[in-house]
């Protein structure tokens, strides 16, 4: 790890709007982070707070209403024609549903190699030894699996060849939108493994968007807790579930489910449910299901305070942090 | 003995005829269940959870499906019985709550209706108090102003709403058994501690037995006082919850412990995989169906598959030739 980080991605008051029967609905309104090079930041949320469009915006693949998204220094959400088809080759997106995600009636090595073929970027010989080595760094054997349809994969061999075919471009950032949410446990740790090295080894940075916490905090250098549309708290993994600022988070956290029968049970659950992003609540978006909220919470919205180095939230009435473990962290083995 | 069991469930088989043959998705389950208990049967996709969960109820398919064994509900064998026989006991004696509410309601019916049908159908009640039953049944069940939700649709409510309707069609008739399919799976965290402390607190209420069946260890961990853990169609250790986190024999549930990452690990924590996946039903071996895939293999379990056996705990059995060592406390997560 290097001492000294340049983001590779910023992302500044990125706004996206729908619209449902002629009434804005403001899916993300306001977001804002930066991913370091090389880091993995983790976006958690429930559904419908936005976590999954603001993947979706980064790529514009839904197009942001307000905001920009740099990504090295440059800002895609001005670019358009070859200049954001070049930028999309730098970011690619792992998406949810393996099987749904590739072709069942093409051949698995057509798919990997369906960017460079767009590109015309190497040719026939070079494709080929490409696809072969991509293919066999997540796992699948080309001489085996290459000729075979996607029809024919299991869930878990899918999300490796979305793998393999997101790589295939050499991107700097992946965008993993619930990449392992419908995989079985057993596999779930292959496909986590397997991302993890080859982070390492294509030196990748990470969006890793998903709603379950143990697996975020697996893979996260940082995250960030989303709630209808906006970020409420952002921090580094180990510290932000240690010790949570917002209440919302501190909820979140509590509500997960160990595989621990001494888990203690928290005795407290968020009641209700989230407004509509149609008519989203003034002030804090949270204060409506928070038990800490005051009139204040409602008059003014809350921006965005430094806590902790590097942990920010957004609350007016942050819960204090406590560092167990304060010491910096050093790598074991 | 029929006093405190309420569910004794003795080699239950399920067999689909299928075009590559005999398919045995549950193979010779044995187990029972005592009264006010919650069992939790934990497996991942394919290992015949849900079938088994459907078979004892008699509501696996009718067509190409054979099953053997006995299933005996407060003394009704539903083994062999026709549908005309099943209906007397279902919704009275045995209930389901079913993995999708999306799907599970009928859309273009208002759920009032839908409570209604089961009261009118199988208790003869008239319209009037079946109405003021079915708005007792969704107060009990946690939703808000059940006067006006009587008269919705499932598509006017969320997910976890829907979940809530689910629940209560199936307490209608106040069975003595709720058999919960996944009942949480799909759901938001916060929402899916809300559900489960709402089956919880009903089971005490309505002093029911309850079988929880999914794939999250993190849901049975602490709602369920015992397990059982399915592989390839067959129960491979059942115990008290206790016993199958700390004190587990099989090589398979340390293996699907330590695959689901913990909110308690630090950061980029490396997670400990199952090699392979789980095998094709159809052409199983006459050996352990893990062996394939466990690392204490010996040729005796690939030749001879390993029937239940006691462990030193009471009522905790496991299936495996070369069982992990009695004092595994120490080595759990």
């Amino acid at each position: 790890m290097s001492a000294i980080r340049t983001p590779l991605l910023r992302v500044n008051d990125l706004e996206v709007t729908f619209y449902v029967h002629g009434h804005a609905v403001s899916a993300v309104s306001g977001v804002s982070f930066e991913i370091m090079e090389g880091e993995t930041l983790g976006l958690v949320g429930e559904s419908g707070c936005g976590k999954s469009t603001t993947g979706k915006a980064l790529m514009r693949i839904v197009e942001p209403s307000k905001g920009t998204v740099e990504l090295e220094g440059v800002d895609i959400t001005k670019e358009s024609g070859k200049a954001l088809r070049s930028a999309r080759t730098r970011m690619q997106m792992i998406f949810q549903d393996p099987i749904s995600s590739l072709n069942p009636r093409r051949r698995v090595k057509d798919i990997v190699a369906e960017p460079l073929d767009c590109w015309k970027s190497v040719t026939g010989v070079e494709r080929d030894t490409l696809i072969s080595d991509l293919l066999s760094k997540v796992g699948i054997d080309p001489s085996v699996y290459g000729n075979r349809y996607a029809r024919q994969f299991s869930g878990g061999q899918c999300q490796r060849i979305s793998i393999a075919r997101s790589l295939a471009m050499r991107p700097k950032l992946l965008i993993c939108d619930e990449m392992v949410s419908a995989l079985d446990v057993s596999v779930q740790a292959q496909i986590l493994n397997l991302l993890e090295d080859l982070k390492a080894e294509y030196g990748l940075t990470l969006l890793f968007i998903a709603h379950d916490l143990a697996v975020v905090k697996n893979v996260s250098d940082r995250v960030a807790v989303m709630y209808l549309g906006k970020i409420c708290e952002i921090g580094p993994a180990d510290t932000l579930y240690e010790s949570p600022a917002h209440p919302y988070t501190e909820f979140l956290l509590g509500a997960a489910l160990e595989a621990d029968p001494d888990s203690p049970m928290h005795s407290q659950t968020l009641e209700g449910e989230p407004p509509s992003p149609m008519n989203p609540p003034s002030g804090c978006r949270f204060r409506t299901r928070c038990p800490n909220a005051t009139q204040k919470c409602a008059d003014e919205e809350p921006l965005p305070q430094e806590v902790a180095p590097n942990h920010l939230v957004s609350c007016h009435y942050p819960l204090t942090i406590h560092h167990k473990s304060a010491t910096p962290i050093t790598l074991e083995g | 003995m029929s006093d405190d069991k309420l569910l004794i469930v003795k080699d239950l088989t399920t067999t689909f005829a299928t075009a590559g043959g005999d398919l045995p998705a549950v193979a010779g389950v044995s187990f029972d269940l005592a009264r006010n208990e919650t069992l939790g049967i934990v497996g991942e996709s394919g290992s015949g959870k849900t079938v088994l969960s459907r078979t004892i109820m008699g509501l696996q398919p009718r067509v190409n499906t054979t099953v053997s064994g006995s299933s005996i509900i407060d003394g009704f064998e539903v083994v062999g019985a026709s549908e005309n026989e099943k209906r007397t006991i279902w919704g009275t004696e045995v209930a389901m709550v079913f993995q999708d509410p999306m799907t599970s309601l009928n859309p273009v019916m208002r759920i009032g209706k839908q409570i209604d049908e089961a009261l009118r159908v199988r208790l003869g009640m008239n319209r009037k108090d079946a109405k003021a039953r079915a708005i007792e049944l969704l107060e009990l069940v946690g939703i808000p102003s059940p006067v006006q939700r009587y008269n919705a649709y499932p598509g006017q409510l969320s997910g976890g709403m829907r979940q809530r309707v689910v629940i209560a069609i199936a307490l209608a008739c106040s069975p003595k058994l709720l058999m919960a399919d996944e009942p949480t799976t799909g759901l938001d965290v916060t929402i899916q501690a809300q559900i489960l402390n709402l089956l919880d607190e009903l089971k005490g209420r309505l002093k029911m037995s309850v079988i929880l069946v999914t794939h999250d260890l993190g849901v049975v961990a602490t709602r369920t006082s015992r397990i059982a853990v399915m592989y390839a169609g067959r129960i491979v250790e059942t115990g008290t919850t206790r016993d199958v986190f700390y004190h587990h024999r099989m090589p398979y549930t340390r293996a699907l412990l330590e695959s689901s990452p913990k909110v308690a690990n630090k950061s980029h924590t490396r997670l400990v995989t199952i090699p392979g996946r789980p095998p094709n039903l159809l052409s199983l071996s006459d050996g352990c169906s893990f062996a394939p895939r466990c690392k204490y293999a010996t040729d005796q379990c690939h030749l001879v598959r390993p029937e239940l056996r006691p462990s030193i705990e009471p009522g905790h059995t496991f299936a495996c030739w070369n069982p992990l060592p009695i004092n595994a406390e120490a080595t759990l997560p």
